[in-house]
Formats: structure tokens, C-alpha cells, sequence
């Protein structure tokens, strides 16, 4: 259970993320097409779609990963369209936080270390990122497991720290891309709970997923995408 | 044999820039081997080529024409071992030109040589300017091509002969076989009071002193003792060639084979690097079903292509380079343009970088090729990534607890990540570190040579005096020495003047004419630097160069015998030693100077007074008399600047394929870290901070390589020198060794991390901008 409830949180109901019209083109590949999409403050969305559809091209587009070739992605605020490399970069740091299908942790530094990294790059002095990333492992659980580094970690263990990693910034936007697709069962298990528990704490979620189990658990809102295009939303209901 | 060349080409197009780099890496490594093995064969190879290519004399022997005559002479011409001859030739022996020093080196003795023809079959000779000598009245100079070209013969010049004979200058002509200073019809040489008699032969057996010696028993055999008065041998102007009156020879060898030794060292490390960083893409192949032999022959033609093409092209950019560089250094070492302008890189130096370059190129790659072979397929998959290994994790926490922005801890843990690519990374700058501070090290030893021998620290303004009897018949003083010296001391800002007069004289149980300057006026306080002994007190005391003390094995006390200025012995003591060139040095003017009234002062010498204006000194000089020449004593000699272009050419070179080994390196690394990379990006790295990562991940083995690499290079330096001093038969002034101080450091500590910048700017700013997105979703 987290420690802590993420503290820049927007207020309930304001608009996060708005993408009007967005295309997305890889050379001759139209990945996206007139995608526009409203995600409110405090849902958890859950991007779904067979393969290739354009989930995680949208993803990447909300966090400033990427760039639209047409329409314009705005996250709390910020027209993503009209931000520099650097600009880019300080969103992502200050504005989400990422958990990835394959963990993508450094494999150079011990687990703690990894959290307390997008602390430190933001110039927050070593004693206090791991401090805090100290916490954020014992919020998840694996506050023991500091010191070991990705390989000897389980995958399910390696998928906590990178959401420890990806909450460290107190992100308002957290977006996951598959984050149970390379865990066995019971390590998926875990983390669908943490991240149920997060969005229960008000945590902002983009999810993007193949399993609907998964959707229906964590998601207040589904979103279908096929071919590059929305084809439906619908809400899910859910005993509270 | 499809499968390898398909899976190469594969490779190589996955490689792109790491194969360019390789290439470029041959390329610059090949062109310096061209080039310094071109330089090192200059120092023997064009006296030879150019010597028979105008069938020098092995043997040039002059006759008493008292004793033997001129028909006995020729018929020596057949003696057994004998391959061509010229001669006999009258000689007579002339002061030079005008006693006063010129037109052309120094006053003294100056053989005429009775000569019909230029084009003998030994010491063919070619007039560069003019004509050759046909009638009585006129006379042919020896002259080194290129010193004034075909200008010089514009200008009427004449040669007055005791007894009043004017012979006029028709011609100017280079003898190989420096075999005579001048040239005249037979008629005039006898004319001239020629009492011996020259010949010269190429000899079938030449190769050694002793051969020669046995050769030239066999030709004076029937002669009556006594008749030969002399002789000299090719193999002594060789030597005089090849080490000469400079230092300079060995400073290039010695640069030369270190070079050799960075080139080599380089693409090897380049070579395996690349080698060791397919290992995953080796895993991959041995999983597509390639066999070990298969997957060794793939990395051998990855390798092997480029290099062979870079090898080929920096073969050509070396010949260009190399040739430029060989006539530039041969004219500085030899002064002879005859020898300079034929001087290239020798022939055989071509194969052996041509076939060496990839031979070396599969040696490296070929011991990480064949572990390769044996490295099973999921090992060498995973050997591809970044691995934990040794004290590293305990290095990563102390970097991540540090006070440092988090970008440069990230950027210093690398090294300790890879320590195999570390070290070879870390060797190549020491190696480029090294050769920079050598190559400034020996700069500036040779600019202080130059300046102790030209003592620019004491004398700030040297005062020539015109000599009228030169090619462009400057004005002449009209004041006498005496007059000149006291004028000059006057003058404001002097603090000591003192006078050179140089001329040549006979030492007695020496063959060659001794090359002495005498000095007077404050010539204490204007004294050479000694490498020992003392400065002379006064008449009886002479001091002398330390080549000459080597190569006649003086001492301090020895007693020389020299002849004064009217031709009489004085015994003189040799109470020093110094490095000034001239072979000995003398402050008894009267006896060499005085005693002839055509002799007078050329030079003068003027150490100004703390704060005084040079400037104003040398116009006030200029206004003294009108035979006045006065200039600043600084600036660089031509010798030296040859040689220092040489030496930074060779150093440019070699520190460039430093920063490309680095740049390769970094490129490799920025590869295996393309996945870090990417995903420190995507939790919001900025680029900025990207370029500072991977630039701090190099500038800190920049660091070490300056650390490691000065050290080092004083150490080479320090070897090196005295080395040098030792080849040359000199005692170097200390002044030479002690070179070093904190700018001149600065430079090559410096120079680590900016070949470290250098190399990791390009690939850093690479990585910055390529897409996380990308990355992250093909990693
Ligand atoms: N960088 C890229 N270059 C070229 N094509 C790309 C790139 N990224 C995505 N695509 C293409 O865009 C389309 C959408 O890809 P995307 O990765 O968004 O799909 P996805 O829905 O996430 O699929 P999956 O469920 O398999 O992860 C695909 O056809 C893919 O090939
Ligand atoms: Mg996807």
C-alpha cells in the first residue's frame, strides 16, 4: 500500500489530458487517425485493442514521448505540440510517471538507486531522493530489496520499483503500457492491486492492456481502439 | 561462403559509423606509418640514391704534383677494383674570395679545381645556373641547388686570385662528392699554381671504411711514397650528411618509432573493440545455425574490408603528406637541395604498410574472433549488455550518494561498468596524452636549443656588417672595428657589445678545416652556455662545441694546435665546452684578426640594458654606419622550424587517430547504453543533460589519460633526450632537458580532456537526440 497519497494532484472532474484530432504517421504508416480524447482528473482510463491498433503510440504521445504529426495533445495544461526537447523532458519529469511492459530499469543501479534517480536529476540532494524512494519501496513492499539490482530482482519485484520509479516525482498523470504483459499471474495479481490502490488514493491512471480482466479491475473508463481510431468508450461500473 | 559474405555485409550496414570510424582509423594510421617510416628511411636513404645517382666519389685522393705525375696519376684509373674514375685535376688552393668573408661562408682556404667538363663519369655534375668554365678568366662556384637558384648568375660576381688574377663567376654548379669550392680551366688551375693534382674513383668493393682503405692500397701501389696527400671518403660526408651539424635526426626518428607504436597499438585496440561489441550479434549468428568458423570468417571480413580500403587511401594521403615532409625535413637536416629535392619516401616503405596494415588489422581482430568462436550462443547473446562485474555495484552507490549533478555520477559509473573497453579507451588517450607531451616537449628543447645557440637570452640585437664582396654588394662600413665596437657601446641601451669575426683554420692531426669564431670586446659577459669547463680568461684559451669535442676526443686541459691569422702554429688549451655550433671559439683577436688586416668583424653581438627598447637600439645602430645591418635576436630558425613542423605534423596526426579511437569507443558504448539512454530520457533527462553524461563518462578517462599520459610523455622525454644527445655525439645543454613548467603542462594535461570531448561530443549529442520513443520500443 503506498505511504503516501501522489500530493500534485489535480482537483477532481479538471481536464488532464485533452488530444484533439491527433494523427500519427510513421512513414507511410497511419498509426493513429482523428484520435481526440478527454481524460478527467482522478479516472484510470484503460486504453484497449488488438495488436497494433496504436495503443502505445497514443500512450506515447500523452507523455511527451512522442510528437503528433497533426492535432494537438494538451496534459494539465501544457500544449505538449509547443514544447521543446528540453521542454519535453522536464514534462515527463515533473508531469508523469511511466511503467513499461519490460520494466526499462537500469540495470547499472541497485533498485533504491533506480527510484532515486528522477529525483536526483531534478536536483534533489542523494540523502532525500532515497529517502523518499525508501519510502515509496516500503509503501510497495519491497523496502528490503533496495539494494539488489534488476537481475537478481523477480519480475513482479522489478515491476514495483519501476512504479515506485514512476511515482517518485509525484506524477499527476501515471501511464502504464501493459505493465502485467511480461508477469506471470500471481506477480500481475500484485501489481493490478497496486495499481487499483493507487487510483483508489486519487491517482490519475492511463492503462493500456489486452486484458480486459485487467480493465474491468483497475478502470473507471474503457477506451477501444481500432485501427488508429476510437471506437468506443464506456464507463465501467464498479462497487466503491 | 554466401552466408558469410551476406551475414558481413549485414553487419557492416548495422555498423555503419563504427566501420567508417575504422576505416578512418587505418586511413590516419596508415598515412603516419607512410609518412614516419618515410622519415626515418630519409636519413640514410636519399644520400645513397641521390650519391650514386650523380656516381659520387667513394675516394677522393689528391697528389703531390712534385712526386707523381699527371700521366702515372691516370693510370690508376686501371687499377684492379677501380669502377670509373674522373681526373687527375689540377688544384690550387685559393683564399676565399675576398679575405673578408664571402660571397659565400666563411675566409680561409678555397680549393680551385682545373676541371674541362662538369659531366665525368664520377662526380657528374650538373651546372644549375650559368655555364661550365671554358676559357681562362672565368670560374665555376660550388653552391647548394636552391641556395639563390638561377638568379645568382644575374649578378656579375668576381673571384680575386693572389697575384691579381680576376676569374669572373660563369656558373654555379653542386658537387656531391664536395669536391672542390670551385672550378677553372686545367690551364688556369696551373696558371693559379696548382701543386697537386685530383682524383676520384667509385670503387666495385665500397662498403666500408676498411674497404675503401684496401682499395686505395691497391691503386697507390706503384707510386712513389709520399705522392698521396690526402684522401676522403663518401662513407665520412655521409655522416657529416646524415647526423651533420644538427641534433635534429634522431628527435625525428625517435618521434617516428613512437608513432609506429601508437599507430599500431591504436588499430589494434580499435579493431578488437569492435570485434568484442558484436559478440551479441555473434550469438545471434551461432543461433541462426552459423558455424564457429563461419561466425570467425564473418568478423574477419567486417573487419578486413574496410580496413583494407582505409589502408589503401591513407597509403596515398601518406605518400603526398610523407614526400612534402621528407624534402622539408632533408632540407632542414642537410641544407642541400640536390639531396632534399630528390629525397621521397622510399619504395619499399609502400608494401610493407600495405601489407602490414591488414595483417595487423587480423592479428587484433582475430584473437576476439576465435573466443568468439567459442563463446556459446546465450552467453554471447547476454555478454552484448552492460554486466555487473568486480567492485562496480559498490562504485554505482557511492556515485548515486554523491553530492555531484546526477547526470556526471551516472556518466563517471561507466568505466566501471565496462573495465576491459575502460582500459583500452583509457590507453588510447594516454597514447595520444603521451605523444602530445612529447611532441611539446621536444618543441620546445629544440626551440631552446636554438635559442641558447643563438643566445637570445643575453644578446638582444645582433649587428651584421656589410660585406661588399657579396652577391648583392651590400654597402660596407666605413668605420673600423675599433671604431664600430666603442660606436655601439655608446649607443643608449647597451650593456655589452662584443664582436664576432668566424673564419676556418687548420687544426694540426685533423684533416678538415676547423670552424672557429673569435670574439672580442664583452665577451665574458656574452659567453655561450657551457656544458662544462669555463669560459675563456684570455689569449691561449679557446673553448669548443661539443660535437667537435667529441669527435677529436678533447678534454679539458688538452693542448690544440691551430694556425693564427699569418699562417704560424699557437698551442691553445681547451678549458670548455659549448654548444654554440662553432667548433672552437677564441677571444685572442689580435692573433687570429688582428694579424691580418683583411680580416675584420662580420658580426656584433649587443646585450641591451633591463627595459631597453631593442628597437630603438637597432635604429640608432642603422644610423651609426651605413654597413650596418642590425636585427632582433628572436625568432626561430629554418632548421628548427622544419623540424618542428615535422614533429607537429606527426603529432596532429597521431592525436587525431587518438580522437578517433576515443570517438569510436564512445560510439561503441553510446550503442550498448542505447536502452539507458532511452529510458532516463523518457523519465525526463533533458538533452542537455544526455551530452553531459556521456562527455563526463570520457572527460573522466581524459582526466586519467592526462594523469597517466604527461608522465609519461616527460618520462619519454626524459629517455629520449640524452638519448638523442648520445646518438649525436653531444653533449645537450641542460637547459634543453628542463623545458618543462606550468603552462607548458598545462597543454598536454589539458589536451586528455579535450581529446576526450573531442571523441565523446559528436556520438553524446547523437544519443541525445535520438527518439526514447524508438528505443524503447525496439529494445
Ligand atoms: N516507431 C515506429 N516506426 C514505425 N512504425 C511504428 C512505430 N511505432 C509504431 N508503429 C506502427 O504503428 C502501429 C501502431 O503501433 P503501436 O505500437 O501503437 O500498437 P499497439 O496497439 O501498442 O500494439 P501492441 O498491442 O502489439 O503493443 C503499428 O502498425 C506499428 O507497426
Ligand atoms: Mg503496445
Amino acid at each position: 500500500m503506498p505511504s503516501r497519497v501522489p500530493s500534485r494532484v489535480p482537483a477532481d472532474g479538471e481536464v488532464v489530458v485533452r488530444l484533439t484530432d491527433v494523427r500519427k504517421d510513421f512513414g507511410d504508416c497511419t498509426a493513429l487517425d482523428g484520435v481526440s480524447l478527454e481524460i478527467r482528473a482522478g479516472e484510470a482510463v484503460a486504453v484497449m485493442g488488438p495488436s497494433g491498433s496504436g495503443k502505445s503510440t497514443l500512450l506515447n504521445l500523452v507523455s511527451g514521448l512522442d510528437r503528433p504529426s497533426a492535432g494537438s495533445v494538451v496534459v494539465g495544461g501544457e500544449d505538449l505540440g509547443a514544447l521543446g526537447e528540453k521542454g519535453l523532458a522536464l514534462f515527463r519529469r515533473h508531469r508523469v510517471g511511466m511503467v513499461f511492459q519490460f520494466f526499462h530499469l537500469l540495470d547499472d543501479l541497485p533498485a533504491l538507486d533506480n527510484v532515486a534517480l528522477v529525483g536526483q536529476l531534478d536536483g534533489l540532494g542523494a540523502r532525500a531522493a532515497r529517502q523518499r524512494a525508501t519510502e515509496l519501496l516500503e509503501g510497495l513492499g519491497i523496502a528490503d530489496r533496495g539494494d539488489v539490482h534488476p537481475a537478481s530482482l523477480s519480475g513482479g519485484e522489478r515491476q514495483r520499483v519501476a512504479v515506485a520509479r514512476a511515482l517518485m516525482n509525484r506524477p499527476a498523470l501515471l501511464l502504464a503500457d501493459e505493465p502485467t504483459g511480461a508477469l506471470d499471474t500471481r506477480s500481475g495479481e500484485a501489481v493490478v492491486e497496486l495499481l487499483t490502490d493507487l487510483h483508489a488514493l486519487g491517482q490519475t491512471l492511463v492503462l493500456v492492456t489486452h486484458d480486459a480482466r485487467l480493465a474491468e479491475r483497475c478502470a473507471s473508463r474503457v477506451v477501444e481502439v481500432v485501427d488508429g481510431r476510437i471506437a468506443g468508450a464506456r464507463a465501467v461500473r464498479r462497487d466503491r | 561462403m554466401r552466408a558469410v559474405w551476406t551475414a558481413s555485409r549485414a553487419a557492416v550496414a548495422r555498423r555503419r559509423l563504427q566501420t567508417f570510424v575504422l576505416a578512418a582509423v587505418v586511413l590516419v594510421c596508415s598515412a603516419t606509418a607512410v609518412v614516419t617510416l618515410g622519415l626515418m628511411a630519409a636519413v640514410s636513404g636519399p644520400f645513397d640514391r641521390v650519391y650514386n645517382a650523380a656516381n659520387g666519389a667513394h675516394v677522393m685522393a689528391e697528389f703531390d704534383s712534385s712526386k707523381a705525375t699527371a700521366a702515372r696519376i691516370a693510370r690508376t684509373a686501371r687499377a684492379s677494383g677501380v669502377e670509373a674514375s674522373a681526373g687527375p685535376y689540377p688544384v690550387a688552393v685559393l683564399r676565399r674570395p675576398t679575405d673578408q668573408g664571402g660571397p659565400f661562408g666563411l675566409p680561409g682556404v678555397f680549393t680551385v679545381v682545373g676541371r674541362d667538363r662538369p659531366d665525368t663519369a664520377v662526380d657528374t655534375m650538373k651546372v644549375f645556373s650559368g655555364r661550365w668554365a671554358t676559357h681562362p678568366g672565368e670560374i665555376v662556384l660550388d653552391m647548394p641547388q636552391g641556395f639563390g637558384g638561377a638568379r645568382l648568375i644575374d649578378q656579375e660576381t668576381h673571384v680575386l686570385a693572389p697575384g691579381g688574377v680576376d676569374l669572373k663567376v660563369v656558373g654555379y654548379a653542386t658537387s656531391v662528392s664536395d669536391s672542390a669550392g670551385g672550378w677553372v680551366t686545367p690551364a688556369q688551375a696551373r696558371d693559379l699554381g696548382a701543386a697537386s693534382t685530383q682524383m676520384m674513383y667509385r670503387f666495385r668493393d665500397a662498403g666500408s671504411q676498411a674497404a675503401l682503405t684496401a682499395d686505395m692500397a691497391v691503386v697507390t701501389a706503384g707510386l712513389p711514397s709520399g705522392s698521396l696527400t690526402g684522401t676522403g671518403s663518401y662513407l665520412t660526408l655521409k655522416e657529416h650528411l646524415a647526423t651533420g651539424p644538427n641534433t635534429y635526426v634522431p628527435f625525428l626518428t625517435g618521434f617516428g618509432l613512437l608513432g609506429l607504436i601508437a599507430a599500431v597499438l591504436i588499430v589494434g585496440s580499435v579493431v578488437s573493440g569492435a570485434v568484442v561489441a558484436g559478440y551479441r550479434h555473434i550469438g545471434v549468428l551461432k543461433a541462426l545455425g552459423f558455424t564457429p568458423d563461419q561466425v570467425t570468417a564473418v568478423y574477419l571480413v567486417m573487419v578486413t574490408v574496410p580496413a583494407v580500403i582505409g589502408c589503401a587511401v591513407g597509403a596515398a594521403v601518406g605518400s603526398v603528406l610523407g614526400t612534402h615532409l621528407v624534402r622539408g625535413a632533408f632540407w632542414g637536416i642537410s641544407g642541400n637541395a640536390l639531396v632534399a629535392g630528390k629525397a621521397s619516401v622510399p619504395a619499399w616503405v609502400y608494401p610493407v604498410v600495405l601489407i602490414g596494415m591488414p595483417v595487423l588489422v587480423v592479428l587484433s581482430a582475430l584473437l576476439p574472433a576465435v573466443k568468439a568462436r567459442r563463446l556459446p550462443a546465450a552467453r554471447a547473446i547476454s555478454a552484448g549488455g552492460v554486466q555487473q562485474t568486480g567492485r562496480a555495484p559498490a562504485v554505482q552507490r557511492r556515485l548515486g550518494g554523491s553530492r555531484l549533478p546526477r547526470p556526471v555520477s551516472l556518466g563517471l559509473g561507466w568505466p566501471f561498468a565496462r573495465p576491459g573497453r575502460t582500459a583500452l579507451t583509457l590507453s588510447t588517450i594516454v597514447l595520444g596524452v603521451t605523444t602530445a607531451t612529447l611532441a611539446i616537449g621536444l618543441a620546445a628543447s629544440v626551440l631552446t636549443f636554438d635559442r641558447t645557440q643563438e643566445q637570445q637570452d643575453s644578446v638582444q640585437v645582433t649587428v651584421a656588417v656589410g660585406n661588399p664582396a657579396a652577391p648583392s654588394h651590400p654597402a660596407g662600413p666605413v668605420h673600423t672595428d675599433e671604431q664600430l665596437l666603442a660606436g655601439l657601446r655608446a649607443l643608449p641601451g647597451a650593456a655589452h657589445v662584443s664582436a664576432d669575426a668566424p673564419l676556418q683554420t687548420r687544426m694540426a692531426g685533423s684533416a678538415d678545416a676547423v670552424r672557429m669564431d673569435v670574439r672580442t670586446g664583452d665577451t665574458t659577459a656574452l659567453h655561450p652556455d657551457l656544458v662544462r669547463g669555463r669560459w675563456v680568461s684570455g689569449p691561449g684559451e679557446v673553448v669548443a662545441d661539443s660535437t667537435f669535442w667529441h669527435q677529436q676526443g678533447l678534454s679539458l686541459g688538452r693542448r690544440v694546435v691551430l694556425r693564427d691569422a699569418a699562417g704560424r702554429q699557437v698551442v691553445e688549451t681547451v678549458v670548455g665546452e659549448q654548444t654554440d655550433g662553432w667548433d672552437l671559439t677564441s677571444t685572442d683577436w689580435n692573433r687570429f684578426v688582428g694579424l691580418n688586416s683583411t680580416r675584420r668583424a662580420t658580426e656584433f653581438s649587443v646585450g641591451l640594458a633591463k627595459g631597453a627598447d631593442a628597437h630603438a637600439y637597432a635604429a640608432a645602430a642603422r644610423r651609426l654606419d651605413p654597413g650596418l645591418r642590425p636585427s632582433l635576436n628572436t625568432g626561430v630558425g629554418p632548421i628548427e622550424q622544419a623540424v618542428i613542423s615535422v614533429i607537429s605534423t606527426l603529432a596532429l596526426l597521431l592525436v587525431g587517430v587518438s580522437a578517433l579511437g576515443v570517438f569510436n569507443a564512445v560510439v561503441l558504448s553510446t550503442r550498448e547504453r542505447r536502452k539507458d539512454i532511452g529510458v532516463l530520457k523518457a523519465v525526463g533527462m533533458t538533452p542537455r543533460q544526455v551530452v553531459a553524461m556521456v562527455v563526463t563518462a570520457t572527460a573522466a578517462l581524459g582526466v586519467a589519460g592526462g594523469a597517466v599520459g604527461v608522465p609519461a610523455g616527460m618520462l619519454a622525454h626524459r629517455i629520449v633526450l640524452p638519448l638523442i644527445g648520445h646518438g649525436t655525439g653531444r653533449d645537450l645543454p641542460a637547459s634543453m632537458l628542463h623545458v618543462w613548467d606550468a603552462p607548458l603542462l598545462v597543454l598536454p594535461a589539458l589536451s586528455g580532456v579535450a581529446l576526450a570531448v573531442l571523441g565523446a561530443l559528436l556520438p553524446s549529442v547523437r544519443a541525445s537526440r535520438a527518439s526514447a520513443a524508438e528505443v524503447l520500443r525496439t529494445e
